[in-house]
């Protein structure tokens, strides 16, 4: 339980959140806008305040999308179906089928350039640049991580005409982040169309997710509390401890570090160790 | 039940070891260890670089059981797998790419750092032992104790590019004095060519070689210094080895390629545990008995696909064969047409077999320790059907 102070600021981190909603619904039509959903901490909190802020004003819920690589834990997947009912959602279950069927299926099997689809075929070729015949089917690996996330994103955006995405970003998830900003516009080009990206938690951290997942009871999925701090393809991701996520050091270790690390980085050590 | 720590010095020579004879007082840390441990004088691992030895020292078997394989074979068992299944919580902190997630050695383990995630310089391609250090520190601050633990570190401080620090140079060779960037270019332009034309380079990365050894000792300090805050030196079983050594010209090349020479094949092993006889063990042994070691040590059934049997209790232990395969690549790139070599070491004998040449070498390893004298010509042909009924056994 946190104490009152600290309550305080989680209410005043959330009424942040909501302001940041609100804006966004001033910006565009709620069938203009989506929230993006991976089941995981951050993102739950996102699908839950902007729940809330329909709640509150009487707005109609946008659509939800969730991506499955064909690599999504069971317990993840298990958090979405739950969810999906009990709030109501509209939620659409997006995947890259061709992909996964040039692989049958099977995570680490070979995928033939050739047996994909015009659409796949090109990104790989011109918006990759990757020249190879094969590559293997691994959501989190470089053409993996293209083909099963950014292109199914790109490709939920043009079907339902979306101009607005909540995504649940946070500024101290990485470096990279610090500079975002809680609406961020995509000018677009022949692969991405223009969007905008509405990011509501950006002030939130490790901890305050925690804090405000546990005081508000909205719901997470069980692994975090076997002791996985961050979510990816459930055959690349590691547990770092044995304990729940709220109750390692959240401050002094790195959220990521349990994330599966790509072929392309191994390859690149073995390089510099002079092994190739 | 006791922990079971295991940590492993990546291309560690025996011979840099006081305890194994050397007078360059590079590892105080490790030689005041070794003489309260019990420690195995011929202690060798199933092959000369990493992939191929790692598969005896954490799976018990040996590299080409199923041909040359990328990735750890599936039918193969890590010991965090039967460690883990028994109930025992297992973490792994190390920064070897060949030993990451990618090439399969992530099984079984409830905690695994391979750092693949983290970034890296060209001078310094891995998490240095301070960094790994600061991870196991992090992990045993957190750590419950509710379950008896198996924590496994590796260091790779030792491996080339050798980019020593001046302080531990110092303690080599005062005279010299070269920059970390001519360090660097050494091994661009010597190691990585495999040159050995230039004997004072040679020598010199030899020296900084020995100034990483150095800094490893301390880092080894400082890894028990922090078992000491938990009382694990106390209520563990401590074991210090190494995957290989590391050649320095002794037979024509640098590194460590596909070759079986004591210099790539004769690594330390400690094992540490207060409440035993601490012992000098001059019975030779192989790596590959590792895994079915900690079983025994830890009271838990090793794995049917294991190869190894335990060396425990230390004492009772009877002389055996010991066998070793790799690819025999020479240069540090693989090449499709690397053919595999084979080692075997009995009755103070060695025999090499290089299927690229098909050709047998033997040394008298106790008469000629540094294997100058090829004694081929006066081998018996049934050491050779031996190593060759083990070079076949894959064909059955």
């Amino acid at each position: 339980m946190v104490t009152e102070e600290r309550k305080k600021e989680l209410e005043d981190k959330i009424a942040k959140s909501k302001e940041v909603i609100r804006d966004a619904f001033k910006k565009f039509k709620p069938e203009e806008l989506a929230v993006t959903w991976t089941g995981g901490k951050d993102s739950t909190l996102t699908t839950w305040l902007v729940k809330e802020v329909c709640r509150e004003d009487s707005i109609e819920m946008p659509k939800v999308m969730t991506i499955d690589e064909g690599d999504a834990f069971d317990e993840i997947h298990a958090i979405l179906k739950e969810y999906e009912k009990k709030w109501d959602l509209d939620l659409e279950w997006c995947s890259n089928k061709d992909v996964i069927d040039a692989a049958g299926g099977k995570l680490g099997a070979d995928v033939t350039v050739a047996d994909l689809n015009e659409t796949n075929q090109k990104e790989i070729r011109e918006r990759l640049d990757y020249t190879g015949d094969k590559f293997p089917f691994e959501a989190e690996s470089w053409i993996g991580n293209h083909l099963m996330k950014t292109v199914v994103f790109n490709d939920f955006l043009r079907r339902n005409n979306i101009k607005g995405m909540f995504m649940g970003i946070r500024w101290d998830e990485q470096p990279a982040r610090k500079k975002d900003d809680y609406f961020v516009l995509r000018k677009g080009d022949s692969y991405t169309p223009v969007h905008t990206r509405i990011q509501p938690i950006l002030h939130f951290t490790e901890r305050d997710i925690w804090d405000s997942t546990l005081t508000y009871n909205i719901p997470y999925c069980s692994l975090y509390k076997k002791g996985y701090r961050s979510l990816g393809a459930a055959t690349t991701s590691v547990k770092m401890s044995d304990i729940p996520a709220w109750e390692q050091d959240l401050e002094n270790t790195v959220e990521r570090a349990g994330r599966r690390q790509d072929k392309e980085k191994a390859m690149d050590r073995l390089r510099k160790l002079g092994y190739m | 039940m006791k922990n079971t720590i295991l940590i492993t010095i990546d291309t560690l020579r025996a011979d840099m070891l006081g305890a194994h004879g050397s007078k360059a007082g590079l590892t105080p840390f490790m030689d005041s260890l070794s003489a309260n441990a019990n420690i195995f004088t011929k202690a060798h691992p199933t092959g000369p670089y990493t992939q191929a030895s790692f598969q005896g020292i954490l799976a018990s078997s040996y590299y080409l059981e199923y041909g040359k394989e990328k990735k750890l074979n599936e039918d193969k068992t890590l010991i965090s797998e039967v460690l883990k299944d028994s109930g025992i919580y297992t973490a792994a902190f190390h920064s070897n790419a060949y030993l990451s997630h990618f090439f399969g050695y992530n099984r079984g383990w409830d905690i695994f750092y391979d750092s693949m995630s983290d970034n890296v310089t060209d001078m310094y391609p891995f998490i240095r032992g301070s960094g790994i250090n600061g991870k196991v520190k992090e992990f045993l601050k957190n750590y419950s104790f509710s379950k008896p633990l198996f924590l496994w570190v590796h260091y790779m401080d030792v491996h080339e590019p050798y980019i020593a620090e001046d302080s531990y140079i110092l303690k080599i060779d005062p005279k010299l004095s070269i920059s970390k960037e001519e360090m660097f270019r050494l091994f661009k332009d010597v190691i990585l060519k495999r040159d050995i034309k230039d004997k004072g380079a040679v020598n010199t990365l030899k020296k900084l070689y020995m100034a990483k050894v150095a800094e490893t000792d301390d880092y080894l300090k400082d890894l028990f210094n922090i078992f000491s805050t938990h009382n694990l030196t106390d209520s563990s079983t401590i074991i210090v080895t190494s995957d290989h050594g590391d050649e320095f010209a002794e037979h024509g090349g640098l590194s460590h390629d596909g070759k079986f020479y004591s210099e790539l094949i004769d690594v330390p092993l400690i094992f540490y545990d207060r409440s035993y006889k601490p012992s000098r063990l001059d019975t030779p042994v192989s790596l590959i008995d590792i895994p079915p070691t900690i079983c025994s040590l830890m009271e838990v059934d090793p794995s049917p696909s294991f190869k190894g049997k335990p060396l425990y209790p230390f004492e009772d232990i009877s002389p055996y064969t010991l066998y070793g395969e790799a690819m025999g690549k020479l240069g540090n790139k693989e090449k499709d047409s690397d053919r595999p070599v084979y080692y075997m070491i009995g009755d103070d004998i060695k025999v090499i077999y290089r299927e690229d040449k098909d050709s047998f070498e033997a040394y008298d390893i106790e008469a000629d320790p540094k294997e100058r004298n090829d004694i081929q010509d006066t081998l018996s042909d049934n050491r050779k059907e031996k190593l060759n009924k083990f070079i076949k056994r894959k064909d059955r």
